[in-house]
């Protein structure tokens, strides 16, 4: 910005600088047009004198009168201030300097060698000084004396027309200049008012417009940041404002989705558990009225009263491992720790949850070696079995469930896979979010959505990981557990 | 053979054994029953009988209880056969969308035995 004004103002400046610099040449050719016309006629007047010079001489050899000889005194001593005019005209050019101080001496040599002489003879013998006048000497040398003057003021003339015509060139171009001064000068000032506009104007422009965006609620405004000026600045507080409020927003929305979906899945788990405490609380009620209600033989009776027995405890199960769970997801609980074997324990859930499940295939995959872990065996049974009861339930058509346990780089790793539905894709990533149940609820399959939540705890308590990896066929499922020290790789 | 052809047929369709057994004891010794523990066996049950009427739940693993309903109504039937809903939802939206999917009776569980058994028997004697 500073670098284009200050070009603008030396554009400016040159222009003006060539139109005074052509005024002031004007006047100088007029100075010396002058001078020229000066020294022309000093020279013309010296000419005079010297003409009244050689008529005084001849006056003097002649005796045409009787103050012959007084007019030689007078022209002889009026030469000279004539001559000391030309010199002090000619004084500014050395060519005429020159050519005056020759024509002096020329002058002082006329008068010493041939004016004097002549006058002293004519004193003594007239008809003498008359014979030796007669020759050409004097008229040669009058007239060389006059042609010089003639040619000194020739020579100036000559040099004062020729001054006067390169001051009439350099007041033609002082014009020119000053008339493409008078015309350029606006010309730049637009110019300059135009690429100021374009430089304030423009990125203030796009600055308003950036601002207006931005109090609409479109916080992906960017503004070019590459300039070096203020506007450059300017553009990175703003982009950083943007950033900054596309943030808050993106934090706001995620925590409001995170609320939503929070109490989406409260309000399904509060359905979940009314339906789970309703079923066994509809036999527990409807047995116990028949019972009040009806004559029944001994047999009914004692039938009735294990299902309203069994039911009764089922649901004080139910409410147990409920409450069990909200803590446990919550963090409150603490691990009791014991070495043993993991390959055992999934050995047992295994044959525990599907030993009375006809569609599903057991295949079990359990190495020879015992699979020794320090960890809560109680906790940990309750993985196994959470991770196997979700295997039965999400493959209601049956199928292979595949379980197995070993060991790999210091880890016991634990997988059971079924041939179910498999799990969507939306669902993935909140599988394991306390309440989630993806599209569970909708499909008819009980459960709190606690299951993977726990889970999850508790395999992270004993330092290891959960996951799952989707199959062609189903889900597999699997957990890590830290082998216990000395029951490394093949140790 | 003449006691068999006197009972009336029920269809009871429960994922849960001691609803099944429960419904059994309430509605009596007046019936002949069916079991199915979801919608394909009640479907598989109803390829080969003819049921005077049907209690079912609403929440079935797999299909949901309504969803066999729907289904059921819209294939055509010489005798539509009565349907008695029994669900542990039973808010009134519950009832509407069971009467909807085109059940005859709807009861909220846990119920009362008296009840269910007069809803049951009103049905098949209409």
């Amino acid at each position: 910005m500073i670098v284009a004004t200050a070009l603008g103002a030396a554009a400016i400046g040159a222009t003006l600088g060539l139109f005074f610099a052509a005024n002031a040449r004007l006047k100088s050719a007029n100075a010396d047009s002058a001078r020229a016309a000066r020294v022309s006629a000093a020279a013309f007047d010296l000419r005079t004198q010297v003409i009244e010079l050689s008529q005084a001489i001849h006056g003097v050899v002649e005796r045409t009168d009787s103050g012959a000889l007084a007019r030689w005194h007078v022209a002889e001593a009026a030469w000279v201030p004539s001559a000391a005019a030309l010199a002090r005209a000619a004084a500014g050019n050395t060519d005429q300097k020159r050519r005056v101080e020759a024509l002096r001496t020329e002058i002082r040599s006329y008068i010493s060698d041939y004016g004097e002489p002549l006058v002293q003879i004519a004193s003594v013998s007239p008809s003498a000084a008359r014979s030796s006048a007669a020759n050409t000497e004097g008229a040669t040398r009058l007239q060389q004396i006059v042609g010089d003057t003639v040619g000194v003021a020739r020579a100036a003339a000559l040099d004062a027309a020729e001054r006067s015509a390169a001051a009439s060139g350099l007041a033609h171009q002082a014009t020119v200049a000053g008339i493409v001064a008078l015309v350029l000068t606006p010309i730049l000032l637009i110019l300059l008012g135009i690429w100021l506009a374009r430089l304030v104007a423009e990125p203030l422009r796009q600055t308003v417009a950036a601002a207006s965006s931005v109090a609409a609620g479109d916080f992906d405004v960017r503004l070019d940041e590459r300039r070096r000026d203020e506007f450059g600045a300017l553009a990175g507080a703003f982009n950083a404002m943007t950033e900054s409020l596309r943030t808050s927003r993106r934090e706001l929305v995620e925590r409001a989705e995170s609320l939503e979906r929070s109490e989406r899945h409260k309000s399904e788990l509060i359905t979940m558990v009314s339906h789970e405490v309703r079923t066994p609380l509809a036999s527990v009620l409807g047995f116990t009225r028949l019972l009040l209600e009806r004559e029944v033989t001994e047999a009914e009776r004692r039938r009735y009263l294990e299902i309203v027995d069994a039911e009764a405890t089922r649901l004080a199960s139910l409410v147990s491992d409920f409450l069990d769970a909200r803590l446990i997801e919550e963090g409150r609980f603490a691990l009791r720790r014991e070495p043993f074997d993991l390959g055992a324990l999934v050995r047992e859930q295994a044959e525990l949850t599907l030993a009375h499940d006809e569609a599903h295939e057991l295949d079990l995959q359990l190495p020879d070696e015992p699979l020794r872990v320090d960890g809560d065996r109680a906790r940990l049974a309750q993985v196994v079995g959470n991770v196997l009861s979700n295997a039965v339930k999400y493959s209601p058509g049956g199928g292979r469930i595949t379980v197995g346990a070993a060991a790999s780089s210091g880890h016991a790793r634990v997988w059971v896979a079924d041939e179910g539905d498999g799990i969507p894709p939306e669902h993935r990533a909140q599988l394991f979010e306390p309440f989630y149940r993806g599209g569970a609820a909708a499909a008819g399959i009980p459960g709190t959505g606690l299951g993977l939540a726990v889970s999850r705890r508790i395999v992270e308590a004993h330092d290891g990981q959960i996951g799952f990896d989707p199959l062609d066929r189903g889900t597999r499922f699997w957990f890590d557990l830290p082998l216990e020290a000395g029951n490394g790789n093949g140790r | 053979m003449a006691a068999h052809t006197l009972r009336p047929l029920i269809l009871i369709c429960d994922d849960e054994l001691p609803l099944r057994e429960l419904i059994k004891a309430v509605l009596g010794d007046g019936y002949e029953y069916l079991e199915a523990e979801d919608a394909d066996q009640a479907e598989a049950v109803l390829s080969r009988y003819e049921p005077e009427a049907i209690v079912l739940d609403v929440m079935l693993p797999g299909r949901s209880g309504l969803e066999f309903l729907s289904e059921l109504r819209a294939r055509p039937r010489e005798r539509p056969i009565p349907v008695v809903v029994v669900s542990a939802w039973q808010s009134a939206q519950d009832a509407k969308a069971a009467l909807g999917a085109g059940a005859d009776a709807f009861v909220g569980k846990p119920f009362d035995p008296k009840e269910l058994a007069s809803v049951v028997e009103t049905l098949i004697a209409a």
